[in-house]
């Protein structure tokens, strides 16, 4: 039900382009992606994530309250008119992206952190590990992360079945990309220095290994940031996340729907922010792909 | 190609459902309670629920249950809905054509898409791959709002409700496949696009591409003669994730457009706890993920057996990197 397969299964090769053992030091500069326009998607991330946090602090009325009849068009108090129960649209939209950016937060930095921890381990100790790690990464991705999420809601509240779906989903597939890189940057020079300056292997993977996965680890948590996005909307749309009268960007373009032909803006000002917000998040990412490092 | 790939690839795919089966029982036994008191909650007497656990068979342990589940499943018999007590292969039965009809076109609509985007990236020089990253990323409600709100609210050429009449199938009414079938197609085509543009651009700087380019071949040729060829499996590849995505957002999709299929049976029988259709209708889009990928597994190693005829083209190692949905790149 989210994205196309949503959810998507991307995954970015590694291997091939990283330039393996070198250190992960400067980089030959670009050509093209000079700074400004490097930084363009990620300030842009930034300031949208600001605004969404800040946004309930700059709703000119309480999302929740009646200030003009049913459906109005915008006019001087409300611009974006009114919607179904004559509630300010500009207010809910301002008020209706924190608790799903917020939600999507926390499942993908859950995922990531897991998905980086059993990837660090896999790459470092290789051999039968590894190949254990990647099968039950396998076994996880059989299931579309949007039927495990819907499949966990008969169980768990909408907004834990997001967190345990895109844990579950994205994990293994950032387990998969780091323990692809760790099995690379293993073979380091500054790496095995460290291993034969008898530095213990949490040690070398704390200090020698992460900091080289920074970039790769930033685009990563961007594509599992979209996903959780994705998962926490849809199941919010379907009615298993927050309930009436909650201002959320997904229950609000349900609730727009019949009245598109009277205020359409009551369906597209939150069907564009979420929309957005997911570019912008996506963008940021490939980004930090792009000039991490890690392609 | 070893002739026991085939089966080693079939093995691993039945595995893997077999597993599938496994997390989507686990998923809908973390509920404390259980079905015992779903159909009669709080209206039943003590020793009522616990009869009812009896019949229901939930005084025996899980990995029981599950094996039980699983027969029932092999031999056609998923069990009974909780709540109307049907048995749940009926309920699928009658859902599964319109269900069948709505991924069908949206798959063919979203392939049509991929290539007329690719088609485009291609001739505009291997640009555009940022756009369809972008569209890919805008979760599907926003998609089903936009287009339902476009469509049907404001131009008034689709009705915003896709009821089928009584009886009827999706075919004799298409005008109600209109809304859900754009709704699953546009951002497949655009994830689809943006996988596959990376694969296209990695075939086109291949130096035999590169010589049909310098011999003067106009670049359509060019394309279809030396890169087309190249595309094959990486495209199943997506393909599957397509058709396994595709029939997973049905869910939402027939939901948001009140489409009577699987999908939005799924979201009811979740909506209302009645497990044994929850269990049952999470499965179709498993099922077909994993027939897409056995698909494209059994075409990759029947092209890889070109690798020993002396061509060389097929090689492992002049492959490009292709999209796998569970192995990652191959």
């Amino acid at each position: 039900m989210t994205g196309p397969a949503p959810a998507g299964i991307r995954y970015v090769s590694t291997r091939a382009d990283t330039g393996a053992g070198l250190p992960p030091g400067p980089r030959p500069r670009r050509r093209r992606g000079t700074l400004p326009r490097r930084l363009l998607a990620p300030l842009a991330a930034v300031t949208l994530l600001t605004l969404v946090g800040l946004g309930p602090l700059l709703a000119p009325h309480p999302p929740d309250r009646t200030v003009g009849p049913p459906w109005a068009s915008p006019d001087g108090s409300t611009p974006l008119g009114t919607d179904a129960l004559g509630r300010d649209v500009l207010s809910r939209v301002l008020a209706g992206g924190t608790g799903l950016l917020s939600l999507a937060l926390v499942a993908a930095l859950a995922a990531v952190l897991l998905g980086t921890a059993a990837g660090l381990w896999s790459g470092w100790a290789g051999g039968g590990a590894a190949r254990r790690v990647a099968w039950v990464g396998d076994l996880l991705l059989a299931v579309p992360a949007p039927v495990l999420a819907l499949v966990l809601a008969t169980a768990l509240s909408g907004a834990s079945a997001v967190v345990t779906a895109s844990v579950m989903a994205g994990a293994p597939l950032t387990a998969r990309v780091v323990a692809d890189e760790v099995a690379v940057l293993r073979r380091g020079g500054w790496v095995r220095a460290a291993v034969e300056r008898g530095e213990r292997a949490p040690a070398v993977l704390l200090r020698e290994i992460l900091p080289a996965l920074r970039g790769l680890a930033t685009a990563d948590a961007g594509l599992r940031l979209v996903t959780a996005l994705q998962l926490a909307a849809a199941l919010s749309v379907l009615g298993l996340g927050p309930q009436p009268p909650a201002p959320d960007w997904a229950l609000m373009l349900r609730e727009g729907l019949p009245g598109t032909a009277l205020n359409p803006a009551a369906l597209l000002a939150p069907a564009l922010a979420l929309a957005l917000c997911a570019w912008v998040l996506g963008a940021a990412s490939r980004s930090a792909g792009r000039t991490g490092g890690a392609r | 190609m070893s002739p026991r790939l085939p089966a080693r690839l079939s093995a691993r795919v039945a595995v893997l459902a077999l597993a599938a089966t496994v997390v989507v029982f686990a998923a809908t036994e973390l509920l404390p309670g259980d079905a015992g008191d779903t159909r009669d909650a709080g209206r039943a007497t003590e020793e009522e629920i616990a009869a009812r656990r009896v019949e229901l068979g939930l005084d025996r342990p899980a990995p029981v249950r599950y094996l039980l589940w699983l027969g029932g499943l092999l031999t056609g018999d998923p069990g009974r809905s909780l709540i109307t007590g049907r048995p749940v292969a009926e309920i699928l039965g009658e859902r599964l054509p319109a269900t069948t009809a709505l991924v069908a076109v949206s798959l063919l609509l979203a392939t049509l898409l991929t290539a007329l985007a690719l088609l485009l990236a291609h001739l505009r020089g291997g640009r555009g791959g940022s756009i369809a990253a972008g569209l890919a990323a805008v979760p599907q409600p926003a998609w089903a709002a936009v287009l339902g709100g476009l469509l049907a609210g404001l131009l008034g050429w689709v009705p915003p409700v896709s009821l089928l009449p009584p009886g009827g199938s999706a075919w004799s009414s298409p005008q109600a496949l209109v809304l859900p079938a754009l709704t699953l197609a546009l951002p497949s085509a655009a994830y689809a696009t943006g996988l596959l543009q990376g694969v296209l651009v990695d075939t086109l700087r291949r130096p035999h591409v590169v010589d049909a380019e310098r011999r003067g071949l106009s670049p359509l040729a060019v394309l279809w003669r030396h890169v087309v060829p190249f595309l094959w499996v990486p495209a199943l590849r997506v393909g599957a994730l397509l058709a396994g995505g595709i029939t997973a957002g049905t869910a939402l999709v027939e939901t948001i457009f009140g489409y009577p299929g699987i999908g939005g049976l799924l979201v009811s029988a979740v909506a209302v706890r009645d497990i044994p259709v929850v269990q049952a209708a999470a499965l179709p889009p498993i099922l077909v993920l994993l027939a897409g990928v056995l698909v494209a597994d059994l075409v990759a190693a029947r092209s890889g057996a070109g690798a020993g005829d002396g061509t060389g083209a097929a090689d492992e190692g002049f492959r490009p990197r292709t999209p796998d949905p569970i192995g990652g790149v191959r």
